[in-house]
């Protein structure tokens, strides 16, 4: 396939589902040539993934579909016959889809993936597989796949998925949110990869994605879509320059930069210590005798971002520090009570003044329903009347959006932004003292991540709880904390304002998570990985 | 990178659920009949003497009669009647020692609720059949419904106590946030059990009325004059081979029953709980 030779036109595709209001793309319109790469941005539902499934021919039953599709040098014909492809299509999907049977291994799956593309024998596609693994900069070793999936992390998963999907040779790749979720520096390195294997192999690439740092790093032609329908197609450039349609500014304000900017005072002046560690360490061996044990401080409505890779041992300092699992060694005295010397029901009682927010989407109980997930703190604490709590609950929930829901429904028919703004609201009228706020942001579309950020601004400035931040995204770190502890292989190797940090990193690992954070001046020079 | 791309997602089971709506429908139905038993009956229980001996079914008696000349419409009305409160308070008794302690046995600290959990699982391992008639021996044949509900109530304890999944994130979150182990257990006794509830007590009604009539029949349970459709059955061994209907009803009724019980509870024997 030569430069510039049309992989696959789309004209006036629409997908609609049964019983569905609104079609899901509605009369969409799209060429790529070999070599070109275009990011579809939108949020979730907004037609991303129907594309995706008509693109990789894995339609279901119910579509229904009008429109052509042209593949190669191909006729057009209607986009709902499904047709053995004309060119070669490789699927690059979220390990965090769990695309993998959970019986086999990662390495098999893959192999026979590979062999089936390139009709090979399954040794054959292995070495293939291992031949791509190795050219590629920071990419594990082959035998690294050889685990089921659930004994294996989602980057190593997602550089096997690369090395497939190079393994193919193919000539269109759907990159179907590949990166999703993985932390900055994975995501910034296996970006870097992903360029770099199209500029050799030279196939085409539609990246689909809710998220702007694939759209940022990639640059090159962006598609904005919304409810099936473009809302404008243009370059990466020109869309981040705020030159732009109102929606697609609007995702663009997602985009958070660091600054190097010293942080204006936020709110009230600080309190009270309301948590004291000292001498905490996850690793000692309290029959060896300690090492130098991790001793911090968090006052009342201070802010502090644990900020590191996953495994780092930012959740296992949480969980030691909240008394969830006992550290080996040290001292957690929360407001002004050592947890250590407190039984399980008195730690309990001063947990109440503790809320989570977090990344997990099963941090609630699926089967509560909307009401009755934000007034149970009230009704397990609190003597109120229903008339007090039902006044409290819908004050929490007009303060993060979720007022003219239902609120009968279940927390499992909400959708993930939701559900997050449900911890929210539950988090508000607990009235909490500390709020442990984990990854936030982790799976939301840059639309939804807005939104989220400015709920989680209002609930600090009104409540001016204690935020404790487990990020590995140092712009998630600076919004919400000014000073923060950097972890690697469950040690603190750097604490302090997150300014200095960012004006002058002292170890490798913080350079590099600030790194895969700081994104390229789309306005001055061409967009790089 | 197969099953989640390849493949559209299964179907609704749309068939079970109409089966389920069916199952639920004649239980209605038969507890209509139960409560106007007798209003439809043509005769009082046990009324002798109500046509002749051994009448093949007619008009004037659509089941016929038995041995002693009572009309078996009425005589299985009258026993449906019995064997379905009796299966009701045995259900009663199975759902509330086994499924309503299984869920709180699950949240005792983990040896204890282990050990629990052992010492129901030997019983279960002993046939339902077998456990009941072994509490009525220690009993009296008057407990039978009782000793039904003990016999069944293991397996309930086992699958309730199964399904508790103290170790899911969102309990973890809740009870880092101060809620309390009372209040988790109130959660899942609200949710896990309204939603199953109805599910939970079709399965145990066909797994105790099985139990209640079998032992009937043995002759372990009910009692003259209360006269329910395993001692119905039992009572037409002599005059079955060359008089089917006596017979045929009560265990038509007995089937009806069992049948519509297991259509309501989902038909799956190891879909849970």
């Amino acid at each position: 396939m030569s430069d510039g030779a049309p992989i696959f036109e789309l004209a006036e595709l629409s997908v609609s589902r049964p019983g569905a209001v609104l079609p899901e793309l509605d009369r969409f319109s799209l060429l790529l040539g070999a070599g070109e790469s275009v990011v579809v941005l939108g949020e979730a539902g907004s037609g991303k993934e129907a594309l995706m499934r008509v693109l990789g021919g894995f339609t279901e039953k119910s579509d229904a579909i009008s429109g052509t599709i042209r593949l190669g040098n191909g006729e057009p014909r209607p986009a709902a016959r499904r047709l053995r492809p004309a060119i070669r299509i490789a699927y690059l999907p979220s390990p965090l889809a769990q695309p993998f049977a959970p019986h086999a291994t990662v390495l098999s799956q893959l192999s026979r993936v590979v062999a089936r593309k390139l009709g090979s024998p399954q040794e054959s596609a292995q070495e293939e597989l291992r031949l791509a693994l190795e050219r590629m900069d920071g990419a594990p070793p082959l035998s690294s796949l050889n685990k089921k999936p659930a004994e294996l992390n989602p980057v190593t998963m997602a550089w096997g998925l690369l090395a497939a999907v190079s393994a193919q040779t193919p000539d269109l790749v759907l990159a179907d949110h590949p990166l999703a979720d993985l932390g900055p520096t994975s995501v910034r390195m296996l970006l870097g990869v992903l360029a770099a294997e199209q500029k050799r192999l030279g196939f085409a690439l539609v990246y689909a994605t809710g998220g702007l740092q694939p759209a940022t790093r990639l640059g090159g032609r962006v598609v904005v879509i919304r409810e099936g329908r473009v809302v404008e197609e243009g370059d990466a450039v020109r869309l981040a320059s705020g030159h732009a349609h109102a929606y697609t500014r609007t995702l663009y304000r997602a985009l958070p930069q660091l600054s190097l900017d010293r942080p204006k005072a936020r709110g009230a002046p600080r309190g009270q210590p309301l948590l004291q560690v000292h001498g905490l360490d996850l690793l000692a061996d309290p029959k060896r005798g300690t090492r130098q044990g991790l001793t911090f401080e968090l006052r009342r409505g201070a802010s502090l971002a644990l900020i590191g890779e996953e495994g780092s041992g930012r959740r296992a300092l949480v969980r030691a520090v909240l008394g969830l699992d006992r550290a080996p060694v040290g001292r957690v005295v929360f407001d002004a009570v050592d947890l250590n010397i407190l039984s399980q029901t008195m730690t309990s009682r001063l947990r109440r003044r503790i809320a989570f927010i977090t990344g997990a989407d099963d941090a609630l109980d699926p089967r509560m329903t909307l009401w009755d997930t934000v007034d149970e703190p009230l009704r397990a604490h609190l003597d109120l009347s229903g008339d007090l709590i039902a006044g409290y609950r819908e004050g929490a929930l007009k303060r993060v959006g979720l007022a003219s829901h239902d609120g009968r429904r279940t927390v499992a028919t909400l959708s993930a932004f939701d559900r997050r703004r449900l911890q929210v609201a539950r988090a508000i009228v607990g009235a909490p003292l500390l709020v442990v706020v984990d990854e936030p942001l982790r799976g939301l579309d840059a639309f939804a991540q807005t939104i989220m950020r400015e709920v989680l601004t209002d609930f600090r400035t009104h409540q001016e709880p204690a935020f404790l931040v487990v990020t590995s995204d140092f712009t998630v770190a600076q919004a919400r904390a000014d000073e923060a502890m950097v972890f690697k292989d469950r040690k603190v190797v750097e604490r302090g304002a997150i300014v200095d940090m960012l004006r002058a990193p002292k170890e490798k690992v913080t350079r590099r998570l600030i790194e895969a954070v700081t994104l390229p001046d789309l306005s001055r020079a061409p967009a790089s990985v | 990178m197969s099953a989640a791309f390849d493949s559209p997602p299964h179907a609704a089971p749309m068939l079970r659920v109409i089966l389920r709506v069916v199952g639920w429908c004649g239980l209605g139905l038969i507890a209509g009949a139960v409560a106007l038993s007798d209003f439809l009956a043509h005769a009082p229980a046990g009324a002798a003497n109500a046509g002749s001996i051994l009448d093949a079914p007619s008009p004037a008696h659509p089941f016929g009669t038995d041995l002693l000349g009572r009309d078996l419409l009425s005589e299985t009305l009258h026993g449906l009647s019995v064997t379905v409160g009796h299966a009701l308070l045995g259900t009663i008794v199975a759902i509330v020692l086994g499924g309503l302690f299984g869920a709180v046995a699950a949240r005792l600290p983990r040896p204890v609720g282990l050990a629990l959990r052992g010492v129901m699982d030997v019983f279960a391992a002993i046939p339902a059949l077998l456990l009941g008639i072994l509490v009525i021996g220690l009993t009296a044949r008057l407990y039978a419904p009782l000793a039904a509900g003990l016999a069944a109530a293991p397996l309930a304890f086992v699958r309730a106590f199964d399904r508790v999944d103290t170790k899911s994130t969102h309990a973890e979150y809740a009870r880092a946030t101060g809620i309390s182990a009372a209040t988790l257990l109130r959660r899942d006794l609200t949710y896990e059990f309204r939603d199953t509830l109805a599910t939970v007590t079709a399965r145990a009604l066909a797994a105790v009325t099985i139990i209640l009539s079998t032992v009937s029949f043995l002759g372990f349970g009910a009692t003259p004059p209360a006269r329910d459709l395993g001692l119905m059955i039992a009572a037409a061994k002599t005059s079955y081979l060359h008089a089917w209907w006596t017979a045929a009803a009560p265990a038509f009724a007995l089937l009806i029953l069992i049948l519509c019980a297991r259509l309501a509870a989902g038909l799956d024997e190891s879909e849970r709980p």
